[in-house]
Protein backbone atom coordinates (compact mmCIF):
# COMPACT_ATOMS: atom_id res chain seq x y z
CA UNK A 1 0.00 0.00 0.00
CA UNK A 2 1.48 3.36 -1.04
CA UNK A 3 0.76 6.56 0.81
CA UNK A 4 0.46 10.04 -0.61
CA UNK A 5 2.48 12.56 1.36
CA UNK A 6 3.54 16.15 0.90
CA UNK A 7 6.86 17.56 2.04
CA UNK A 8 8.22 21.05 2.07
CA UNK A 9 11.95 20.66 1.55
CA UNK A 10 14.12 23.79 1.55
CA UNK A 11 11.05 25.89 0.81
CA UNK A 12 9.84 23.80 -2.12
CA UNK A 13 6.68 21.67 -2.00
CA UNK A 14 6.76 18.04 -3.12
CA UNK A 15 3.93 15.51 -3.47
CA UNK A 16 5.12 11.93 -3.30
CA UNK A 17 3.87 8.38 -3.10
CA UNK A 18 5.84 6.48 -0.47
CA UNK A 19 5.83 2.94 0.85
CA UNK A 20 5.33 2.53 4.62
CA UNK A 21 8.92 1.31 5.00
CA UNK A 22 10.59 4.14 3.08
CA UNK A 23 13.19 6.02 5.07
CA UNK A 24 13.29 9.81 4.83
CA UNK A 25 17.03 9.78 4.04
CA UNK A 26 16.40 7.66 0.94
CA UNK A 27 13.51 9.85 -0.17
CA UNK A 28 15.73 12.92 0.06
CA UNK A 29 18.70 11.37 -1.73
CA UNK A 30 17.18 8.97 -4.26
CA UNK A 31 13.92 10.67 -5.14
CA UNK A 32 14.53 14.37 -4.58
CA UNK A 33 18.20 13.99 -5.60
CA UNK A 34 19.40 16.03 -2.64
CA UNK A 35 22.69 14.23 -2.11
CA UNK A 36 24.03 16.55 0.60
CA UNK A 37 22.46 14.47 3.36
CA UNK A 38 24.73 11.50 4.04
CA UNK A 39 24.21 7.88 4.97
CA UNK A 40 26.67 7.02 7.73
CA UNK A 41 26.07 4.35 10.32
CA UNK A 42 22.38 3.74 9.61
CA UNK A 43 21.69 3.11 13.29
CA UNK A 44 21.39 6.59 14.72
CA UNK A 45 24.85 7.04 16.18
CA UNK A 46 26.87 9.16 13.75
CA UNK A 47 24.60 12.09 12.82
CA UNK A 48 25.71 12.22 9.14
CA UNK A 49 22.04 12.01 8.09
CA UNK A 50 20.95 14.97 10.26
CA UNK A 51 18.30 17.26 8.74
CA UNK A 52 16.06 19.88 10.32
CA UNK A 53 12.43 18.94 10.84
CA UNK A 54 10.41 22.08 11.61
CA UNK A 55 13.74 23.66 12.59
CA UNK A 56 14.88 20.90 14.94
CA UNK A 57 17.73 18.48 14.26
CA UNK A 58 16.60 14.91 13.66
CA UNK A 59 18.10 11.78 12.08
CA UNK A 60 16.69 11.16 8.62
CA UNK A 61 17.95 7.55 8.60
CA UNK A 62 15.77 6.77 11.62
CA UNK A 63 12.67 8.48 10.25
CA UNK A 64 10.01 6.73 8.22
CA UNK A 65 8.92 9.11 5.48
CA UNK A 66 5.19 8.69 6.13
CA UNK A 67 5.62 10.13 9.64
CA UNK A 68 6.73 13.54 8.31
CA UNK A 69 3.77 14.08 5.98
CA UNK A 70 3.03 17.79 5.69
CA UNK A 71 6.22 18.85 7.48
CA UNK A 72 8.93 21.36 6.70
CA UNK A 73 12.41 19.94 6.20
CA UNK A 74 15.73 21.72 5.73
CA UNK A 75 18.76 19.96 4.26
CA UNK A 76 22.24 21.36 3.70
CA UNK A 77 21.17 22.41 0.17
CA UNK A 78 18.68 24.80 1.74
CA UNK A 79 21.21 26.95 3.59
CA UNK A 80 22.74 28.89 0.73
CA UNK A 81 20.76 32.01 -0.21
CA UNK A 82 21.00 33.39 -3.78
CA UNK A 83 24.48 31.97 -4.23
CA UNK A 84 25.76 33.19 -0.86
CA UNK A 85 26.90 30.55 1.60
CA UNK A 86 25.32 30.53 5.04
CA UNK A 87 27.68 32.01 7.68
CA UNK A 88 28.10 28.49 9.11
CA UNK A 89 29.19 27.13 5.75
CA UNK A 90 31.63 30.01 5.25
CA UNK A 91 33.00 29.65 8.78
CA UNK A 92 33.59 25.89 8.28
CA UNK A 93 35.72 26.75 5.23
CA UNK A 94 37.53 29.65 6.88
CA UNK A 95 38.34 27.78 10.07
CA UNK A 96 39.48 24.59 8.33
CA UNK A 97 36.63 22.65 9.88
CA UNK A 98 36.21 20.42 6.81
CA UNK A 99 38.52 17.62 5.81
CA UNK A 100 36.80 14.67 4.14
CA UNK A 101 33.50 16.51 4.44
CA UNK A 102 31.29 13.51 5.15
CA UNK A 103 30.11 14.70 8.57
CA UNK A 104 29.91 18.35 7.48
CA UNK A 105 26.28 18.61 6.32
CA UNK A 106 24.98 16.99 9.48
CA UNK A 107 27.39 18.94 11.65
CA UNK A 108 26.30 22.27 10.10
CA UNK A 109 22.61 21.47 10.45
CA UNK A 110 23.04 20.56 14.13
CA UNK A 111 24.92 23.83 14.54
CA UNK A 112 22.17 25.76 12.73
CA UNK A 113 19.49 24.36 15.02
CA UNK A 114 21.64 25.43 17.97
CA UNK A 115 22.28 28.98 16.70
CA UNK A 116 18.63 29.49 15.74
CA UNK A 117 17.62 28.65 19.31
CA UNK A 118 20.65 30.13 21.05
CA UNK A 119 22.50 32.81 19.03
CA UNK A 120 25.42 33.15 21.45
CA UNK A 121 26.31 29.67 22.71
CA UNK A 122 29.26 28.85 24.97
CA UNK A 123 31.85 26.31 23.82
CA UNK A 124 30.28 23.81 26.20
CA UNK A 125 26.84 24.36 24.66
CA UNK A 126 28.32 23.92 21.17
CA UNK A 127 29.96 20.65 22.19
CA UNK A 128 26.73 19.46 23.74
CA UNK A 129 24.75 20.34 20.58
CA UNK A 130 27.09 18.37 18.27
CA UNK A 131 27.48 15.39 20.60
CA UNK A 132 25.36 13.36 18.19
CA UNK A 133 27.59 14.16 15.20
CA UNK A 134 30.77 12.15 14.80
CA UNK A 135 33.80 13.48 12.91
CA UNK A 136 36.64 11.05 12.27
CA UNK A 137 39.19 13.28 10.57
CA UNK A 138 39.13 17.05 11.10
CA UNK A 139 38.68 16.76 14.82
CA UNK A 140 36.29 18.82 16.83
CA UNK A 141 38.48 21.80 17.75
CA UNK A 142 38.15 23.56 14.40
CA UNK A 143 34.48 22.62 14.16
CA UNK A 144 33.67 24.18 17.52
CA UNK A 145 35.67 27.27 16.55
CA UNK A 146 33.81 27.53 13.23
CA UNK A 147 30.45 27.44 14.96
CA UNK A 148 31.60 30.12 17.37
CA UNK A 149 32.85 32.25 14.44
CA UNK A 150 29.54 31.84 12.63
CA UNK A 151 27.63 32.94 15.71
CA UNK A 152 29.66 36.16 15.76
CA UNK A 153 29.15 36.72 12.00
CA UNK A 154 25.40 36.28 12.35
CA UNK A 155 25.32 38.65 15.31
CA UNK A 156 27.33 41.33 13.43
CA UNK A 157 25.10 41.04 10.36
CA UNK A 158 22.05 41.54 12.55
CA UNK A 159 23.65 44.73 13.88
CA UNK A 160 24.45 46.03 10.39
CA UNK A 161 20.85 45.52 9.28
CA UNK A 162 19.60 47.51 12.24
CA UNK B 1 10.55 -5.71 5.44
CA UNK B 2 6.99 -4.83 4.45
CA UNK B 3 4.33 -3.56 6.78
CA UNK B 4 1.21 -1.45 6.75
CA UNK B 5 0.85 1.76 8.67
CA UNK B 6 -1.74 4.13 9.98
CA UNK B 7 -1.58 7.73 11.18
CA UNK B 8 -4.44 8.20 13.64
CA UNK B 9 -5.42 11.77 14.55
CA UNK B 10 -6.92 10.95 17.94
CA UNK B 11 -6.80 8.34 20.68
CA UNK B 12 -9.96 6.50 19.55
CA UNK B 13 -8.56 6.03 16.06
CA UNK B 14 -5.22 4.86 17.49
CA UNK B 15 -6.83 2.26 19.73
CA UNK B 16 -8.98 1.06 16.84
CA UNK B 17 -5.90 0.71 14.62
CA UNK B 18 -4.05 -1.17 17.37
CA UNK B 19 -6.65 -3.95 17.21
CA UNK B 20 -5.15 -5.13 13.92
CA UNK B 21 -3.15 -8.35 14.15
CA UNK B 22 0.57 -7.69 14.57
CA UNK B 23 -0.06 -3.98 15.15
CA UNK B 24 2.60 -2.12 17.04
CA UNK B 25 2.91 1.45 18.29
CA UNK B 26 5.46 3.69 16.56
CA UNK B 27 6.48 6.85 18.41
CA UNK B 28 9.91 8.46 17.91
CA UNK B 29 11.17 5.31 16.21
CA UNK B 30 14.72 5.58 17.52
CA UNK B 31 14.61 2.00 18.79
CA UNK B 32 11.89 0.46 16.66
CA UNK B 33 13.12 1.65 13.24
CA UNK B 34 16.57 0.20 14.00
CA UNK B 35 15.03 -3.07 15.11
CA UNK B 36 13.03 -3.24 11.89
CA UNK B 37 16.16 -2.53 9.83
CA UNK B 38 18.06 -5.44 11.39
CA UNK B 39 14.99 -7.72 11.35
CA UNK B 40 14.83 -7.86 15.15
CA UNK B 41 11.28 -6.50 14.97
CA UNK B 42 8.79 -7.63 12.34
CA UNK B 43 5.67 -5.56 12.81
CA UNK B 44 2.78 -6.20 10.44
CA UNK B 45 1.23 -2.83 11.07
CA UNK B 46 2.69 0.34 12.58
CA UNK B 47 0.40 2.78 14.34
CA UNK B 48 2.15 6.17 14.41
CA UNK B 49 1.04 8.07 17.49
CA UNK B 50 3.04 11.30 17.34
CA UNK B 51 0.40 12.95 15.15
CA UNK B 52 -2.06 12.77 18.06
CA UNK B 53 -2.26 16.17 19.74
CA UNK B 54 -3.97 14.82 22.87
CA UNK B 55 -0.90 12.72 23.72
CA UNK B 56 1.58 15.58 23.39
CA UNK B 57 1.70 17.35 26.75
CA UNK B 58 3.88 18.03 29.77
CA UNK B 59 1.74 19.59 32.49
CA UNK B 60 1.72 20.18 36.21
CA UNK B 61 -1.79 19.48 37.51
CA UNK B 62 -2.45 19.65 41.22
CA UNK B 63 0.26 17.72 43.01
CA UNK B 64 1.70 15.87 40.06
CA UNK B 65 3.50 16.21 36.78
CA UNK B 66 1.93 14.47 33.80
CA UNK B 67 3.96 13.55 30.75
CA UNK B 68 1.96 12.43 27.72
CA UNK B 69 3.07 9.50 25.57
CA UNK B 70 3.77 11.91 22.72
CA UNK B 71 6.16 14.17 24.63
CA UNK B 72 9.69 14.05 23.22
CA UNK B 73 12.66 13.79 25.57
CA UNK B 74 13.96 17.15 24.32
CA UNK B 75 10.65 18.86 25.13
CA UNK B 76 10.61 17.36 28.61
CA UNK B 77 14.18 18.26 29.58
CA UNK B 78 13.66 21.89 28.53
CA UNK B 79 10.21 22.27 30.09
CA UNK B 80 10.41 24.89 32.81
CA UNK B 81 8.22 22.97 35.25
CA UNK B 82 10.39 19.87 34.84
CA UNK B 83 13.72 21.71 35.03
CA UNK B 84 12.75 23.48 38.24
CA UNK B 85 11.16 20.53 40.04
CA UNK B 86 12.89 17.45 38.61
CA UNK B 87 16.53 18.34 37.84
CA UNK B 88 17.62 14.71 38.25
CA UNK B 89 15.11 13.60 35.60
CA UNK B 90 16.57 16.20 33.22
CA UNK B 91 20.06 14.88 33.97
CA UNK B 92 18.99 11.34 33.13
CA UNK B 93 17.33 12.47 29.89
CA UNK B 94 20.32 14.56 28.91
CA UNK B 95 22.66 11.56 28.68
CA UNK B 96 20.40 9.78 26.17
CA UNK B 97 21.85 9.89 22.66
CA UNK B 98 22.59 13.17 20.93
CA UNK B 99 20.30 16.16 20.43
CA UNK B 100 18.72 14.53 17.38
CA UNK B 101 17.71 11.39 19.28
CA UNK B 102 16.16 13.46 22.08
CA UNK B 103 14.24 15.54 19.52
CA UNK B 104 12.69 12.32 18.22
CA UNK B 105 12.42 9.85 21.11
CA UNK B 106 9.68 9.94 23.75
CA UNK B 107 9.87 9.19 27.47
CA UNK B 108 6.97 6.73 27.15
CA UNK B 109 8.89 5.01 24.36
CA UNK B 110 11.96 4.66 26.58
CA UNK B 111 9.76 2.93 29.16
CA UNK B 112 7.89 0.73 26.66
CA UNK B 113 11.12 -0.38 25.03
CA UNK B 114 11.93 -1.80 28.50
CA UNK B 115 15.66 -2.09 28.06
CA UNK B 116 17.19 -3.19 31.40
CA UNK B 117 19.88 -0.53 30.91
CA UNK B 118 17.64 2.38 29.84
CA UNK B 119 18.56 5.65 31.50
CA UNK B 120 15.16 7.01 32.56
CA UNK B 121 13.62 4.09 34.53
CA UNK B 122 15.90 4.34 37.61
CA UNK B 123 15.09 8.00 38.22
CA UNK B 124 11.41 7.47 37.39
CA UNK B 125 11.30 4.60 39.89
CA UNK B 126 13.07 6.71 42.50
CA UNK B 127 10.54 9.49 41.92
CA UNK B 128 7.67 7.00 42.38
CA UNK B 129 6.29 7.35 38.84
CA UNK B 130 3.03 5.75 37.79
CA UNK B 131 2.02 4.70 34.30
CA UNK B 132 -1.45 5.31 32.92
CA UNK B 133 -2.38 2.76 30.29
CA UNK B 134 -5.35 3.01 27.96
CA UNK B 135 -7.15 0.52 25.78
CA UNK B 136 -10.33 0.30 23.74
CA UNK B 137 -13.23 -0.48 26.03
CA UNK B 138 -15.96 -1.22 23.49
CA UNK B 139 -19.19 0.62 24.24
CA UNK B 140 -17.65 1.98 27.45
CA UNK B 141 -15.22 4.11 25.43
CA UNK B 142 -11.55 4.33 26.27
CA UNK B 143 -10.56 2.43 29.43
CA UNK B 144 -7.79 3.84 31.59
CA UNK B 145 -5.82 2.08 34.31
CA UNK B 146 -2.87 3.11 36.45
CA UNK B 147 -0.03 1.14 37.93
CA UNK B 148 3.28 1.90 39.63
CA UNK B 149 6.17 1.91 37.15
CA UNK B 150 7.79 -0.93 39.12
CA UNK B 151 4.94 -3.20 38.05
CA UNK B 152 5.19 -2.22 34.40
CA UNK B 153 8.39 -4.06 33.49
CA UNK B 154 8.03 -7.83 33.22
CA UNK B 155 11.42 -8.81 31.79
CA UNK B 156 14.18 -7.67 29.45
CA UNK B 157 12.39 -5.74 26.67
CA UNK B 158 9.06 -6.91 28.09
CA UNK B 159 6.22 -5.01 29.73
CA UNK B 160 2.75 -5.82 30.97
CA UNK B 161 1.17 -3.93 28.04
CA UNK B 162 -1.29 -6.13 26.18
CA UNK B 163 -2.06 -6.10 22.49
CA UNK B 164 -4.27 -3.11 21.79
CA UNK B 165 -3.05 -1.12 24.79
CA UNK B 166 -1.10 2.09 24.79
CA UNK B 167 0.71 4.08 27.46
CA UNK B 168 -1.30 7.29 27.79
CA UNK B 169 0.94 9.16 30.22
CA UNK B 170 3.43 8.99 33.06
CA UNK B 171 2.58 10.64 36.36
CA UNK B 172 5.17 11.90 38.83
CA UNK B 173 4.17 13.22 42.26
CA UNK B 174 5.67 16.68 42.83
CA UNK B 175 8.54 16.33 45.29
CA UNK B 176 7.83 17.94 48.68
CA UNK B 177 10.09 20.43 50.40
CA UNK B 178 13.27 19.00 51.94
CA UNK B 179 13.54 16.31 49.28
CA UNK B 180 16.23 15.73 46.68
CA UNK B 181 17.05 13.34 43.87
CA UNK B 182 20.15 12.45 41.88
CA UNK B 183 21.13 10.33 38.88
CA UNK B 184 24.45 8.64 38.19
CA UNK B 185 25.66 6.47 35.32
CA UNK B 186 28.78 4.89 33.91
CA UNK B 187 29.36 4.35 30.20
CA UNK B 188 32.47 3.92 28.07
CA UNK B 189 31.95 7.08 25.99
CA UNK B 190 29.20 9.64 26.25
CA UNK B 191 26.86 8.25 23.56
CA UNK B 192 27.16 4.66 24.81
CA UNK B 193 24.44 2.71 26.52
CA UNK B 194 25.10 2.57 30.26
CA UNK B 195 27.17 -0.19 31.86
CA UNK B 196 25.18 0.63 34.95
CA UNK B 197 23.02 3.51 36.12
CA UNK B 198 21.27 4.45 39.33
CA UNK B 199 19.11 7.08 40.96
CA UNK B 200 18.34 8.08 44.52
CA UNK B 201 15.53 10.09 46.09
CA UNK B 202 15.58 11.22 49.70
CA UNK B 203 13.04 13.02 51.87
CA UNK B 204 14.77 14.72 54.77
CA UNK B 205 13.43 15.52 58.23
CA UNK B 206 16.03 17.56 60.08
CA UNK B 207 19.14 15.42 60.12
CA UNK B 208 17.22 12.21 59.50
CA UNK B 209 16.32 10.35 56.32
CA UNK B 210 12.54 10.15 56.45
CA UNK B 211 12.21 8.21 53.22
CA UNK B 212 14.61 6.86 50.59
CA UNK B 213 14.01 5.33 47.20
CA UNK B 214 16.95 3.91 45.25
CA UNK B 215 16.76 2.28 41.83
CA UNK B 216 19.30 0.84 39.41
CA UNK B 217 19.51 -0.20 35.76
CA UNK B 218 21.64 -2.72 33.89
CA UNK B 219 22.03 -4.90 36.99
CA UNK B 220 18.98 -7.17 36.67
CA UNK B 221 16.49 -8.36 34.00
CA UNK B 222 14.49 -5.18 34.60
CA UNK B 223 15.24 -1.83 36.24
CA UNK B 224 15.01 -2.51 40.01
CA UNK B 225 14.51 -0.79 43.33
CA UNK B 226 17.02 -1.42 46.10
CA UNK B 227 14.95 -2.20 49.22
CA UNK B 228 17.93 -3.38 51.29
CA UNK B 229 19.59 0.02 50.87
CA UNK B 230 16.32 1.88 51.45
CA UNK B 231 15.54 0.01 54.67
CA UNK B 232 19.02 0.62 56.02
CA UNK B 233 18.52 4.37 55.59
CA UNK B 234 14.96 5.13 56.54
CA UNK B 235 14.47 6.78 59.91
CA UNK B 236 18.22 7.02 60.51
CA UNK B 237 20.32 10.04 61.24
CA UNK B 238 22.55 11.18 58.40
CA UNK B 239 26.19 10.20 58.52
CA UNK B 240 28.71 9.37 55.84
CA UNK B 241 29.31 5.99 57.53
CA UNK B 242 25.59 5.25 57.32
CA UNK B 243 25.61 6.01 53.57
CA UNK B 244 28.71 3.80 53.11
CA UNK B 245 27.09 0.90 54.93
CA UNK B 246 23.68 1.27 53.27
CA UNK B 247 25.20 1.56 49.77
CA UNK B 248 27.20 -1.61 50.44
CA UNK B 249 23.95 -3.52 50.92
CA UNK B 250 22.99 -2.97 47.26
CA UNK B 251 24.53 -6.36 46.42
CA UNK B 252 21.44 -7.93 48.01
CA UNK B 253 19.18 -6.08 45.58
CA UNK B 254 20.87 -6.71 42.24
CA UNK B 255 21.77 -9.65 40.00
CA UNK B 256 24.20 -8.34 37.37
CA UNK B 257 25.44 -10.42 34.45
CA UNK B 258 28.36 -10.37 32.00
CA UNK B 259 27.52 -8.82 28.63
CA UNK B 260 29.12 -6.77 25.85
CA UNK B 261 29.22 -3.63 27.95
CA UNK B 262 30.57 -4.88 31.26
CA UNK B 263 30.99 -7.81 33.62
CA UNK B 264 28.92 -9.00 36.55
CA UNK B 265 31.92 -8.58 38.85
CA UNK B 266 32.59 -4.98 37.81
CA UNK B 267 28.93 -4.03 38.00
CA UNK B 268 28.67 -5.59 41.44
CA UNK B 269 31.67 -3.63 42.70
CA UNK B 270 30.80 -0.32 41.15
CA UNK B 271 27.09 -0.43 42.10
CA UNK B 272 27.70 0.46 45.74
CA UNK B 273 29.95 3.37 44.79
CA UNK B 274 27.40 4.79 42.36
CA UNK B 275 24.62 4.39 44.91
CA UNK B 276 26.74 6.15 47.52
CA UNK B 277 27.41 9.08 45.17
CA UNK B 278 23.74 9.35 44.23
CA UNK B 279 22.71 9.25 47.90
CA UNK B 280 25.16 11.99 48.88
CA UNK B 281 23.97 14.21 46.03
CA UNK B 282 20.29 13.57 46.81
CA UNK B 283 20.92 14.36 50.48
CA UNK B 284 22.67 17.60 49.54
CA UNK B 285 19.80 18.58 47.25
CA UNK B 286 17.35 17.80 50.02
CA UNK B 287 19.08 20.57 51.97
CA UNK B 288 20.89 18.16 54.26
CA UNK B 289 24.14 19.23 55.88
CA UNK B 290 27.30 17.22 55.70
Amino acid sequence: MNLSITLNVNGKDYSLEVKPNEILLNVLRDRLELMGTKYGCGIGECGACTVLLEGRAILSCQTLAFTVDGKRITTIEGLEQDGDLHPLQQAFIDEGAVQCGYCTPGMILSAKALLDAKPDPSNQEIKQAIRGNLCRCTGYTNIVRAIKTASVTIKNRGRMKR
Amino acid sequence: MDFECSTPRNLDEALEALKAEGAQVLAGGTDLVNSIKINAAKPRHLVYILGIAELDFVTVEGKSLSIGAGARLGDIEHNHGVVSRFPALCEAIDVIGGTQIRNMATLAGNICNASPGADTPPILLALNAEVEICGAGGAAGVQYSRLPLGGFFSGPKKTVLKQGQLVFKLILPLPPEHSGAAFRRLARVSLDIAKINCAAYIEREGDRIRLARIALGSVAPTPVRAPAVENALEGRKYGERLFDRAAGLVAEDIAPIDDVRSTAAYRGQIASLLVREALLEAWKRAGGQK
